[in-house]
């Protein structure tokens, strides 16, 4: 410090100040550093460090009960590209992913539309009703499930006969060819009210002046909606859609709960993967392997939120 | 006012599909004050004569105490979440320092990163510290990521305080930690509450990590004490009902409480 300060020329104020001025601000760095220091330390002993260890122990052949680990390379991956059950898991987060941002965003969309212009009494009852399977538990929601879904005397058995179809003869939860649509519905369930909320609260900052103005040159409710709610939420459906990949790529408690990802791997996830591989046959190495790949989808699409959450803040 | 058809089939298509999401719930809360055999001869009609004993005897069974784990855990990791959050995200919002952009961009992109993908790492520290099946080692990671959602729903609030306030403090001697902890937080409450009410949803729901951290049956959280329930009680659906709907009420009536600043919560996550 002082070094540089001499650098400087005869004039003697101008050092003086710069050291003074310095001296604060060396302070208020103080401050900061000490404010920040309790959350970084914890996240990045317990968020961070646990990452990159994820990453290094995908290398290696490890169980947690092992007291040796074994360096074998990229074995874990190569053993990956040709094991049937992660792809299974890698397509069925594929199709939750699509099915969930197709009918929770749709459905969403639509009944915050209803919501929003369609109905003038109940709004507020409307909206609490279909946000409250959302701050269940997933673990309380899946058991509740599993209960409507007993294959023989289930509420969703009843339900189907009530409209004249036949109940799956191996169940809900058994068939594996339904299965996964099975807990599709649950995840939809669960979430739209979620998807919907979101969306409402950024229709109700839609200028009213806009649809005024629509009405006078005689537009109907649907032209309104195509031709200035949409247009003027149209960042906000972004963020839903993304929040709804991030969701579905994340999935674990509804299928631990529902299928423990049976029968026969049917609906098994790479969330239910990675902790079977860990947890139920000792293979924490191939379980990090598995880890580091669902780690990269979801700071794939984490970044993409990041971008759309952060630089509109920075601009403004 | 004119009801038009078009306003009729609205009304019938809200109210319908509110209906058909809220009938699992109206279920689950009916069939838990019934007795078995009701629960399945008339599902959706009133019990005959509410049968309370369910909830006697679920509370009996460990419900009391898993509620009361889970009370302790969420209570103290949301102290302590607000606590470093509002601390970190006051430092990075008002304060200049070196690597102050890094750090912030570092706390919020962890948000992206999924607890699933460092469970084994987080259970091998665990273990060697000795917070395995612990309410400590349930406690610390909740807390680790619970900071980046804080931070980034903090940081936004404090880029707007005012700074007058703070020249204020600063005159009157108030030091950093004075400035934060009593002038500024207790004038940051509403941003504060939609955290608290945010992360206690979200931790009192928690399951992924309890399951690799908690074994000690007295020690389980509600999401995971219900699975006990799930196996033992797989035909006594009365009482594995009301289980689900005690383990449901406290978030529902803080949901509908703070209801408000819970959608603030998850507005400003979005945007």
């Amino acid at each position: 410090m002082t070094n540089s300060v001499q650098t400087y020329d005869n004039q003697s104020e101008k050092p003086r100040k710069r050291r003074r001025a310095s001296a604060r601000q060396r302070s208020e760095w103080r401050d900061g550093y000490m404010l920040v220091a309790p959350a970084l330390i914890l996240f990045v002993l317990l968020v961070v460090y646990p990452m990159f260890n994820t990453i290094y122990l995908s290398f290696f052949n490890y169980g947690l009960t092992d007291a040796r680990i074994r360096f074998i390379g990229a074995n874990n991956f190569i053993e990956l590209m040709g094991d049937e059950v992660f792809w299974r898991a890698l397509r069925n987060n594929l199709t939750i992913l699509i099915v969930s941002v197709i009918v929770q965003v749709g459905v969403g969309l639509i009944l915050a539309a209803l919501i929003d212009r369609g109905i003038r009494w109940g709004k507020s009852i409307a909206r609490t009703l279909n946000f409250v399977p959302v701050v269940m538990s997933a673990v309380a929601v899946a058991i509740l499930w599993q209960l409507i879904y007993d294959p023989t005397v289930g509420l969703a058995n009843r339900f189907v006969s009530l409209i004249g179809l036949d109940p799956p003869s191996q169940g809900w939860l058994g068939d594996p060819r339904i299965v996964i649509y099975s807990i599709l519905v649950v995840a939809c369930w669960q979430y739209t009210g979620y998807v919907m909320i979101i969306i409402l609260a950024g229709m109700q900052s839609v200028s009213q002046e806009l649809y005024e103005a629509a009405a006078i040159d005689g537009a109907t409710e649907i032209q309104k909606f195509f031709s200035i709610t949409l247009p003027s939420i149209r960042n906000v459906n972004i963020a839903v859609i993304l929040i709804t990949m991030i969701g579905a790529v994340k999935v674990f408690d509804l299928v631990y709960i529902l299928t423990r990802g049976g029968p026969a791997n049917a609906s098994q996830v790479m969330g239910t993967y990675i902790y079977y591989n860990a947890f139920t046959v000792n293979r924490a190495g191939y379980a990090s392997a598995i880890s580091v790949v669902l780690l990269v989808f979801a700071l794939i699409l984490g970044f993409l939120q990041l971008r759309l959450s952060v630089r509109p803040r920075e601009a403004a | 006012m004119k009801l038009r058809f078009s306003t009729i089939i609205v009304y019938l298509l809200v109210g319908g599909y509110t209906l058909l999401v809220s009938l699992p719930i109206v279920w689950m809360f009916l069939s838990s004050t019934k007795t078995v055999r009701e629960l399945f001869s008339s599902p959706f009609a009133l019990p005959q004569e509410p049968q309370w004993s369910n909830f006697a005897k679920a509370w009996e069974s460990g419900i009391s105490q898993y509620l009361v784990n889970s009370l302790i855990v969420t209570t103290l990791s949301v102290v302590l979440i607000v606590l470093v959050s509002a601390l970190a995200a006051y430092a990075l919002a008002r304060i200049n320092f070196p690597g102050r952009i890094a750090i912030y961009l570092l706390l919020i992109a962890g948000f992206a990163i999924p607890v699933h993908t460092v469970l084994v790492p987080l259970y091998r520290s665990l273990n060697s510290v000795g917070l395995l099946n612990t309410h400590a080692g349930l406690i610390l990671p909740y807390v680790a990521f619970g900071i980046p959602f804080s931070v980034l729903l903090l940081y936004a609030f404090f880029l707007e305080f005012p700074s007058e306030i703070e020249d204020a403090a600063r005159i009157d001697g108030c030091n950093i930690w004075q400035l934060v902890l009593r002038v500024v937080m207790p004038l940051s409450l509403p941003a504060l509450v939609s955290v608290v009410v945010f992360q206690s949803v979200f931790l009192w729901n928690e399951f992924s990590l309890a399951l690799i951290v908690i074994r000690d049956d007295a020690l389980r959280t509600i999401p995971l004490g219900l699975t006990k329930f799930q196996g033992q009680w797989s035909t006594n659906w009365t009482l594995m009902l009301a289980s689900l709907s005690m383990a449901t009420l406290p978030v529902l009536i803080l949901f509908i409480i703070l209801q408000r600043q819970f959608i603030r919560s998850l507005v400003g996550f979005s945007k």
